[in-house]
């Protein structure tokens, strides 16, 4: 239950998160870039998209995904056994993705985007609470 | 407001009602049992039923904030819909957490009123110098 929480928690975060950039490409405006400052270079750059959808489309279908599978998990709408697989599987492959996009702003872009980082730490913690409760 | 103070207390917020939201989901008669016994005699409709449809209505609130979509309008509903609930469940050692919400989110929607509501209160409000004595008036 707690563990469910904050994944629920990181998800609507992450919603919140990709809906601002969204945002921000629609109407074409530099998004703020607390830390870092590389947030434009990066997000124009030619792996903004995986084939022809833009990462924060992809972000934000996950944590949506994310947030509702935790709400199912709690609630206990079933079959359970099959959403917890789903949950368990998506954030690894968003944890594989997410180290995949870091190196990309390490060594190929050569900057850091605040809220691509932002999004890479929220899906790690997400993996680590699965991890961490599967283990208790 | 700062404009991320702003951010961070409509995106707590959002996870607060929404959280509520699913937990009500989760058991609506045991939410049901924070009624106070007037309150609940009143309801037209059994007090799951109920429950269910305040449950959807702190998950319509939450995902308004969490997508920064009519902000003000979530916000003013979502004020309404925790005095409603502090009239409705008593004072209990929890009411304080109530008010804390409260207070949240009317600050949260004073921030985010969008100009025309601005507008058309002020226009209700009388000009200044109306029904006042020649002297005052003057001071203006």
């Amino acid at each position: 239950m707690t563990s469910y929480a904050l994944l629920f928690t990181l998800s609507a975060i992450g919603i919140s998160e990709t809906v601002y950039l969204i945002r921000a490409r629609i109407k074409s405006e530099k998004p703020v870039c607390p830390i870092g400052g590389g947030c434009a270079l990066v997000l124009t750059s030619k792996y903004n998209k995986i084939f022809i959808v833009p990462n924060d489309i992809l972000g934000l279908l996950f944590y949506v995904a994310a947030s509702f599978i935790s709400a199912f998990l709690v609630i206990g709408v079933g079959p359970l056994v099959f959403w917890y697989f789903i949950l368990k599987l998506s954030v690894a492959f968003g944890t594989i993705l997410s180290l995949f996009f870091t190196y990309l702003q390490w060594r190929v872009v050569h900057a850091w985007c605040f809220w691509c980082l932002m999004s890479a730490f929220t899906i790690w913690f997400m993996g680590t609470i699965i991890l961490v409760s599967s283990l208790i | 407001m700062k404009k991320t103070s702003f951010h961070f207390l409509r995106v707590g917020l959002a996870i607060t009602f929404l959280w509520i939201g699913v937990l009500i989901f989760k058991n609506p008669e045991a939410w049901g049992g924070y009624l106070q016994p007037w309150a609940a005699g009143l309801l037209p409709i059994p007090i799951a039923q109920a429950m269910i449809g305040t449950a959807i209505l702190d998950i319509t609130i939450g995902a308004f904030l969490l997508l920064d979509f009519l902000p003000w309008l979530a916000a003013f509903v979502g004020a309404i819909h925790i005095i409603i609930v502090l009239t409705t469940s008593g004072i209990t050692d929890i009411t304080v957490r109530d008010i804390g919400l409260l207070v949240a989110a009317l600050a949260l929607m004073i921030d985010s009123l969008p100009q025309w509501v601005l507008k058309w209160f002020i226009k209700k409000q009388p000009t200044p110098g109306m029904g006042q004595s020649p002297e005052i008036k003057n001071n203006y």
